[in-house]
Order: structure tokens, then sequence, then C-alpha cells
């Protein structure tokens, strides 16, 4: 089976750096983006399991990123990361799953293995 | 009727009957001089007769003698007859003088006058004759003849005297009678005359008087319902007020401010205003400055000082707000001195708690902000434990630790940063207001992000003022986040900070203008922009922000404008705050309560 294909988007460099890091250690394979649009490029090019994405960023917050996202492909889930407690209903309907930031990298690697289960599953999943 | 009528009407009631009786004494005298000239001349009559009368006797005597020498031929018997012949003479003169105005007596008395003188020559015939000459008859019977003559003049002179006299005498009742008629006649007509016009013009005064009295009343009476009205309303308005004389004793009180000192308006009447009226300074228990004292020596409305506290009767405290103003009269006069208050401790109370509520809010916003700030950190460092327990690789490990570090001083850094953002001091100190508002920048740079916001910056590093951090940075805050929210998204805002000169009504400072690309301030929202509550952001704005920050900027002796500018890329608003390089906030008393 080959490796799930993870897509990090966040504008803080060192924080996404170490994310990916901890990402990869559990074997996945990982691609960054510093902002939403870069992240979008990369997301319409690639093969992507599924996407962790900040939900704070300039140019592009993460709701925006989302949207774009799920016009394109529906199916890829994605992991909403931020530092608020209380985000609108309207961005929690777009995402799968939230982790706030500081929740740590076990409950990291935990959404991101339920993400994947989930897109894994033939009820919900295209594949 | 005025004044001058009045007058000209009473001295018309005394000059006019003086004026007639003068007139009723006048005819009194003429008719006395009428009646006195008959009186002189009956009494003119009598001397005349009785003067002939002595002159007729003179004569006779004259004639005795004569006859006695004729007789006897003694000298002696002559005696009578020489005597006598002066005073005949002189008799003579003095009827004449008393007779000049009648010439038919005067008449009379010449021919008198002439028989006596032919009879003088007769007599001096006789005694020319001497001792031995024999009496003639003739000579005798001529003498009797002339002396016949001159008693029949006589006779004729009384008799014409008597006729005359008794004519004046049958006159004297009918004139008598006349006068009478004619003095009681002028007497009734001047009475009347005077009974007339006095009632006439004691009709007029009397009218004016009731007229005047009527009027008294009148003007008595509005003057009533004015004072009445007006002490009416003075018990109706919600405010305290007390009012005194020049001296500063009290005349009166209206309900409100009865209940306020404890003083019943009896009580308090008559007396100092400053034992019905303590008030001190709140925070140094000083008594107050004595208002009437104030309004005498500048003569002008005049504002106690904020926080001033009202001690009552009972010793209850009320912070109030009052304001004292001069009484003038109609020339201007000042005739004491109104003092207008009213309890302010609810809502000194309320503002308090609204203060401290939109401290709350900021601090809330700026928790948020932080939280952000140090949870990114903080998921870096949990991270790299992570990746740390399981690495065994030094090169990486070492890599990782370093990481590490790197985001907990970053967490230290914010840390700090928090801390000092409510670390208050007790007193003014000098800010750097570009680091100041460089921090706050800083705190709102993400937010920037978010929007896409353009941000220009020209800060001043010469800027330093005296001043609370804490609440500056809470006026920055808010005027940034204004600008901020108004500019929108890709929006553009220009931050300003330079020095100010000193001016003719302040001294040296510094500007901080915030200015955005926003759609500006709407009239309706520049006359409210201060007002509490009022908030242009729905349910995401408290409405304090800019009527805290209008405290804390006005507590600093600074000023808050707010206005469109108008520039091409910068349409929006222009927030400008002055800030003093010395500030007034002196003591920590006077600053918002802090939370």
């Amino acid at each position: 089976m080959p490796k799930s294909l993870i897509l990090c988007i966040d504008d803080e460099a060192l924080g996404l750096q170490i994310r990916k890091a901890v990402l990869e250690r559990a074997g996945y394979r990982v691609m960054t983006a510093m902002d939403g649009p870069t992240g979008l490029g990369i997301f319409a090019q690639e093969a992507v399991d599924a996407v962790v994405l900040d939900y704070a960023m300039p140019t592009m917050s993460g709701a925006d990123v989302a949207r774009e996202m799920r016009r394109m492909r529906k199916s890829v889930p994605i992991l909403l990361l931020s530092a608020y407690v209380n985000l609108p209903a309207e961005v929690m309907g777009m995402v799968n799953l939230t982790i706030l930031k500081g929740d740590g990298p076990e409950v990291l690697l935990a959404k991101v293995r339920e993400l994947l289960q989930e897109e894994s599953n033939p009820a919900t999943g295209e594949k | 009727m005025n004044l001058r009528e009045f007058r000209r009407i009473l001295l018309q009631a005394l000059y006019f009957p003086i004026l007639l009786l003068l007139l009723l004494a006048g005819f009194f005298l003429q008719q006395v001089g009428v009646w006195s000239k008959l009186q002189q001349s009956i009494a003119q009559m009598d001397l005349v007769a009785t003067q002939l009368a002595n002159l007729q006797s003179q004569i006779v005597e004259q004639a005795a003698g004569v006859r006695g020498y004729e007789l006897t031929h003694r000298r002696l018997m002559l005696r009578p007859y020489e005597r006598a012949k002066a005073g005949v003479a002189v008799d003579f003169a003095d009827l004449r003088t008393q007779l000049r105005g009648n010439p038919v007596q005067l008449q009379l008395l010449e021919r008198l006058s002439d028989q006596y003188d032919q009879w003088l020559v007769s007599a001096q015939g006789i005694l020319d004759l001497g001792p031995e000459a024999v009496p003639d008859p003739e000579v005798y019977e001529h003498d009797e003849a002339l002396m016949n003559g001159i008693r029949a003049t006589v006779n004729a002179l009384q008799q014409n005297e008597r006729e005359r006299r008794a004519i004046l005498s049958e006159q004297m009742p009918d004139l008598e009678h006349r006068q009478f008629v004619q003095i009681l006649s002028a007497s009734l007509c001047i009475a009347m005359a005077m009974a007339l016009f006095m009632r006439h013009r004691l009709k007029k005064v009397s009218s004016s008087y009731t007229a005047a009295l009527d009027e008294l009343e009148q003007r008595s009476r509005e003057v009533q319902q004015n004072q009445q009205r007006y002490q009416t309303t003075l018990e109706s308005i919600g405010d305290a007020v007390i009012s005194c004389d020049i001296r500063g004793r009290v005349e009166f009180l209206n309900v409100i401010a009865s209940e306020l000192s404890g003083w019943s308006m009896q009580d308090a009447l008559g007396r100092p205003l400053t034992e019905v009226f303590r008030v001190v300074q709140e925070d140094t228990r000083e008594p107050a400055e004595n208002p009437v004292e104030e309004v005498l020596s500048k003569r002008k409305t005049y504002s106690l000082s904020e926080r001033s506290v009202l001690i009552s009767r009972l010793g209850r405290e009320y912070l109030i707000d009052d304001s004292a103003a001069p009484v003038l009269d109609a020339q201007g006069e000042m005739t004491g001195v109104v003092l207008v208050f009213r309890d302010v401790t609810e809502q000194r109370r309320s503002e308090a708690a609204l203060i401290a509520g939109e401290k709350l809010a900021v601090a809330g916003r700026l928790a948020a902000s932080i939280a952000h700030e140090i949870h990114n950190p903080l998921d870096s460092v949990a991270n790299l434990m992570f990746l740390l327990r399981d690495e065994t690789e030094p090169q990486k490990r070492a890599e990782y630790l370093e990481m590490a570090e790197q985001e907990l001083g970053r967490t230290m850094q914010i840390s700090r940063t928090m801390l000092s953002l409510y670390r208050e001091p007790k007193s003014p100190v000098k800010v750097n207001l570009k680091e100041l508002i460089q921090g706050v920048l800083l705190l709102l740079e993400r937010r920037i992000a978010q929007h896409r916001i353009k941000v220009i910056s020209e800060l001043d590093e010469q800027c330093m003022v005296e001043g609370f951090p804490v609440e500056l940075r809470q006026v920055v805050t808010n005027v940034l986040v204004n600008a901020i929210e108004a500019a929108g998204e890709r929006g553009r805002m220009w931050v300003r900070l330079q020095p100010s000169p000193p001016e003719e009504f302040r001294g040296a400072g510094a500007v901080i203008e915030v200015i955005d690309s926003g759609p500006g301030i709407t009239d309706f929202a520049a006359e409210h922009i201060f007002t509490p509550f009022f908030t242009t952001k729905g349910d995401q704005g408290t409405g304090l922000g800019l009527w805290v920050s209008m405290g804390i900027v006005q507590k600093h002796g600074g000023m808050i404008r707010l206005q469109n500018c108008g520039l091409d890329d910068y349409s929006g608003a222009c927030a400008r705050i002055f800030l003093p390089t010395k500030t007034l906030a002196g003591d920590r008393r006077l600053a918002a309560p802090t939370v």
C-alpha cells in the first residue's frame, strides 16, 4: 500500500516544518505550502489523500482554502488547525475534523488516521 | 395717569382755592374801604360841626368882651376879645381845610369870614371911641345886626352839615345791607366754585387712584401667579436647586435639595450656604471651594470640580455634579447666587462599570490574539518533544532541541509582552509612543494580514510622552482596530506619529494619526461617535471604545478628533490623537477604574 500523501498548509514556517517531521515520522508523505494559493496549486496537481490546514493565515484564510478545495475535489478530507476555540459553524461544515493548536502530536496523528480511515471507508469515500 | 399729572392736579387743588380766597379777601377789603370812607366822612362832619360851634362861641365871647368894654370902659373886659382873636383865625384856617371839597359850604364859610371881618372893623370902631364916649344906639344896632348875620351864617353852615350827615346816616343801613348781600354772594360764589373745582379734581384723582389700585392688585396677582409657577417649576424639576442672597445666606431650596442636603426649607432659611451645602473633595476630603465666593469674584457661572461629595445633615454622602450661577437684577447688579446640582453617585458607578466592561472587552480581544500567538509555538514545542522522544540521531536531536528553544523563546517574549500590557505603574511614566504603537501593530499583525491590509507606518523616534502605558495602549488598540475594520479586505492604513510643537493653548506633545481607506464616518455617526453604546459594528462592538478612549486621552490632557480625511488613497476616517509631553494625569486616583 503506497504511503498516503498529506498536504500541510500553514504560514508559520517553523511550525510547518516540525509538523511535517511529525507526520513523516508516522509514515506519511508530506507536501507543504506557506499560503493558501500555493496549497491549492499543489492540491490541483497532486493526488492528495488528506489536508491539514491552518485556519488563520494571511492572504487567504483556511476557510477560503477549504471552500475552494471542496469545490475542486469534495472527497479529500480536511483537518482544520486553529488556535480559536469557537469557529464559525459555516467553517465547521466545510471540514471533516478540527484540532486545536497545542493539543499535541498524538491527537494530530490520531485525527489524521481517522481522516484517512473515513476516506477509505466505501460508504463515504470514492476509493 | 402718570405721577406728573397727579402732582399737577394736587398743585391745582392747592393753588386754585388760595387764588379764590385772595379774590374774596380783595373784595372784603374793598367793601371795608367803602365803609370806612363813609365813617370818615361822618367823623369829618362832626368835627366841622364842633369847630363851627367853637368858632361861634369864640366870636360870641369876643362880642361879649366888646359889649362889656362899651358898658364899663374897663380894659379888663377886652381880654376874652383879645384871646379869642388868634383862636378864631386858626379855626377859620382849619375849617377851610376841612371844607375844601365842598364849594357850597366853603362859599358860606367865606361869607362868614367876611361878616366876621366887618364885625371886627365895627368893634374896632367902638373900641376906638374911648372911655368918655357915650354909647351910640345906632352903633350898637349895627353891631348887633352884624352879629346876627354871623349867627345866621354859622347856623346855615351847621344846618348844611347836619343835613349832609343825616343823608349819610340814612345811607348807612342800606350800604350795610348791600355790603352784607354782596359779601355773602361773593363768598357763596367762591365757595361754590371751589367746591366744584375740588370735586372735579378730586374725582379725577380718586378715579385714577382706584385705577392704580386695580392695576396694582392685578400686578400683584400676576407676580403671585408667576412666583407660584416658578416655585412649582423649581419644585418639580429633577435637579436640586438652592438660591442664596449676596451674602451667601440661603433663601430657597427645592424638595430635591432638601432630600439631598437633609435640611428643610424652614431650617435652612437664612443660614450660610456652607452650612447647608457641605461639600468636600472625594479624594482629599478637603472642603470644596465655596461656590458663592467663586461666583461673586468671577461674576459668571461656575462649576464645582469633578468628584465633589455632598455631605448631608445626617452624614450621608452623595457624589454630585453642580454649577452655580449669578442672579442679576434689571440693572445687571448681582443680587444672589443660584446653585443647581444633582446626585450622580449611581451614574458614576455605572460609568465606572462601563469603563471596566470595555477594559474587559479589550482585554478579552487581546487575550484571544495572545492565545493564538502562544498556541503556535506551544504546538511546535509539543511536536518537537514527540519527535525527540524516538530520535536517536544526535544531529537531528540537536536540531529539534534548538527549534524547541527558539519556539519557547518566542513564547516567553509573548508572555512578557502580555505581562507588561497589564502592569500599570502608579504614577505617569515616560512612554515611548513609537514602541507602544509598534507593539500594538505586532499584536494586530495577524489580523491585518488576514484582511490583506496594506499598512504604512511613519513613526518618529523622538516622541516620548508622560502617561499610563496600559491606558494609552488601549486607546491605540482601539483606534487601530477601528481602522482595520473600516479599511476591510485589501484596504489601506496609514499610521503616523510625529512631534507637535507648542501652540497658544497647549504645550508640546505628539500627534498620532491613523488614516484608513474605508467608507468614512457618516454625519450621524460623527455626532454620536464619542457617546457610550454608540456602535457601527452591530453585535461585534460594545460601543464604548471611543468613549473610553476619549476619557483616557482627556485625562492625559490630550485631545482626540475623528473626521473624514478625504485623501485620494485614504478616503476613510482620520483619527488624530494629541498627547502632551507633560501629562495632566498626575494622580492614579483620578484615573478611570482599572480591572
